[in-house]
């Protein structure tokens, strides 16, 4: 395959791991913690949306919807049992925390779901385009033959539209605006009358809605299972902290840059250690940490 | 006067005391003719012990880190997996895959205890300064690189087969396997015990103080003149050096070691167990860790009663550990035994 093929591989990859990054740096931004149950509400989402898929009649899209609407009720309901009471004890025990819901969560999924993984089943077109010619360079070849698949476009055409409808919230929206003002300063913005609870909640809505929908698409590129979105969260905390933890725009540019080195690395490494691109993906994540631990676009992580 | 009286306090002294008197009695098995007898109900309480022993060398690193300096560490088992590679690679003998160099095994003891503590000092050197959150985030990223390197680089570490053929000390001279695992626990339990009380040593002296001092405020230590980028880093080294020592004792209890045995659940139990006891306390975070470790037991035997599947089981058993942990973290910050006044989470 060439290095073509894995570059669209690599922007798939990146999409949906963008929405579901920008959902975990919001609630790093405004509720100051690292959810690293996040995993499991996109978890929960595919689960959702596979559900909704067989039961309904409708088309996919009304899988995704009932999926979106499903992961921010989940996600409210979460944050208010567990994360809400203990807001104010700091970034490390909401961490914990975290960790200790992401094992009750997964698990349950096993318990519910059972182990074995399901299959979307989706009609998908594949539009192949041959007789690129050849650039080899050493073993790899830069350009060569690819393929995309419907299910492809339709990854990178939900992942647009969310950068979109999220740049739209962000700048034109009283919420948004009151989103982004906690995340500068939480005191500042409360004595500027913004209701900091309320904006909390919308913003646990707004990460669920984002993980169900990142869940369906990962799904339906790889399998329904307790592991979907556990599988995935390393990769997505390494984009959002590459980004700028708190910035959704950065970690937009963040998942791109984790799903193209994953691929290229696949590339680029001999097939025996393929297995090894999620560890070029944290390598550039401890990099970035060392080098400038604000990220692209973001705030100090270090104290001395 | 002896040294012993000039220990500072007498939990040290007995938990010292006590761990000779293991050691003692674990080689006393190990090289007479001694022989014990267990009821074979009791096998499963020896083999859970052994682990229990080995996982509370790890919580007591794990304590002077976190419980003692503050530091979140949450890839401690990479430090456990690169003591136990590094001790199976230099003693190895025929090893199926990967390298085994067949060196005697208290070579390689020493080299995995010195190879985690490397490991401690470039994770440090590097990850130290950043804040409580973004450093368990490298640690744990830390984890999964080598996780995957163990996996992937099948000529040096096995791939998932690992690295087989470890010599095993004691085995080679107990043949009968009663006497066998009793003296694995005692020599262990042995080793578990001096540990404490190097560590309790440690930290009752006025090092332990300052450890102590950065946890609760790293501006005002720093601002009476102790270096506690120095201090963090020695903590972290030592930490990642006693898990090391774990890691060499179990690839040498256990003659395999493989990526299986070091997977993301053993930091998990090992921090559930310091929460649950009470970090900055030595003896209560061995205990939360046997009150954690003893839902092994309890599940290993509730498994025989009741209908349901192991896979079900397993699951039941990790959301009662996942709520555990979720549970002490807000009803009791301070773990059952810890004080909430010195960790500074009373409210």
């Amino acid at each position: 395959m060439g290095l073509l093929q894995e570059i669209i591989f690599g922007l798939v990859t990146g999409s949906y791991i963008a929405i579901a990054a920008i959902g975990f740096t919001l609630i790093y931004g405004i509720v100051n913690m690292i959810n690293f149950a996040y995993g499991e509400y996109i978890s929960i989402g595919a689960f959702i949306g596979f559900l909704a898929a067989n039961t309904l009649p409708g088309p996919l899209p009304v899988a995704v919807v009932v999926a979106m609407i499903g992961g921010g009720i989940v996600s409210i309901i979460l944050a208010r049992g567990f994360f809400t009471p203990i807001n104010h004890t700091g970034p490390v025990p909401m961490l914990l925390t975290s960790i200790g819901l992401g094992i009750v969560l997964r698990n349950g999924l096993r318990l519910v779901g059972g182990r074995s993984a399901r299959y979307f089943e989706t009609e998908t077109s594949t539009f192949q385009f041959d007789a690129i010619p050849d650039l080899p360079v050493g073993p790899v070849d830069l350009l060569g033959d690819f393929f995309v698949t419907s299910e492809q476009l339709v990854v990178v055409g939900s992942a647009v539209a969310v950068f979109a409808s999220i740049h739209l919230l962000l700048t034109r929206t009283d919420v948004g605006i009151a989103m982004r003002a906690m995340g500068d300063d939480e005191s500042l913005a409360r004595v500027r009358g913004i209701d900091t609870q309320l904006i909390r909640d919308s913003v646990w809505v707004l990460a669920g809605v984002l993980a169900g929908l990142a869940g369906v698409l990962m799904a339906v590129q790889t399998n329904v299972s307790a592991d979907t979105g556990f599988s995935h969260i390393l990769q997505i905390l390494s984009a959002a902290i590459l980004g700028g933890a708190g910035s959704p725009y950065g970690a937009i540019l963040g998942a791109y840059v984790i799903g193209l080195v994953l691929a290229v690395s696949t590339a680029f490494l001999p097939s025996s250690m393929t297995g090894l691109s999620s560890a070029v993906a944290f390598v550039i994540l401890i990099a970035v940490l060392l080098v400038k631990p604000s990220g692209i676009a973001g705030t100090e992580v270090r104290e001395a | 006067m002896s040294v012993l009286d000039r220990l500072p306090s007498g939990r040290g002294d007995r938990a010292l005391i006590a761990g000779l008197v293991c050691l003692l009695l674990g080689a006393l098995f190990a090289v007479t003719p001694l022989r014990a007898q267990l009821p074979s109900a009791l096998y499963v309480f020896v083999e859970v012990g052994i682990l229990f022993v080995i996982y509370g060398i790890l919580v007591l690193g794990l304590d002077l880190q976190y419980g003692h300096t503050g530091l979140v560490n949450f890839g401690h088992v990479v430090f456990f997996a690169v003591g136990a590679y590094a001790t199976a690679m230099l003693t190895a003998q025929d090893t199926f895959a990967g390298i085994g160099l067949g060196y005697p095994w208290p070579l390689g003891l020493a080299v995995g205890v010195i190879a985690a503590a490397i490991l401690g000092a470039a994770v440090s050197l590097t990850s130290i300064r950043l804040r409580g959150d973004f450093l368990a985030i490298v640690t744990l990223a830390t984890a999964e690189i080598f996780h995957s390197i163990f996996v992937n680089f099948e000529n040096i570490f096995g791939g998932n087969v690992g690295i087989l053929g470890v010599p095993r000390p004691i085995a080679s001279l107990v043949s009968d396997s009663d006497t066998r695992l009793v003296a694995t626990l005692l020599v262990l339990g042995g080793v578990t015990l001096v540990t404490l009380a190097v560590v309790t040593r440690l930290t009752d002296a006025p090092y332990g103080r300052v450890l102590r001092a950065i946890r609760a405020d790293e501006l005002v230590t720093r601002s009476v003149g102790k270096s506690t980028i120095t201090y963090k880093t020695q903590a972290f080294v030592y930490g990642a050096a006693l898990a090391g020592l774990a890691g060499g004792l179990f690839a040498l209890y256990n003659g395999a070691v493989a990526p299986g045995f070091f997977t993301i659940q053993v930091t998990v139990t090992v921090w559930i167990g310091m929460l649950l006891g009470g970090a900055a306390n030595h003896r209560a975070v061995l205990a939360g860790l046997s009150i954690i470790m003893g839902l092994r037991l309890i599940s290993r035997f509730a498994l025989n009663v009741t209908p349901v599947s192991g896979d079900v089981f397993a699951s039941i058993r990790l959301i009662v550990v996942g709520l555990i942990l979720v549970a002490v973290i807000r009803y009791r910050p301070a773990g059952i035994w810890g004080d909430p006044q010195e960790l500074g989470v009373d409210q």
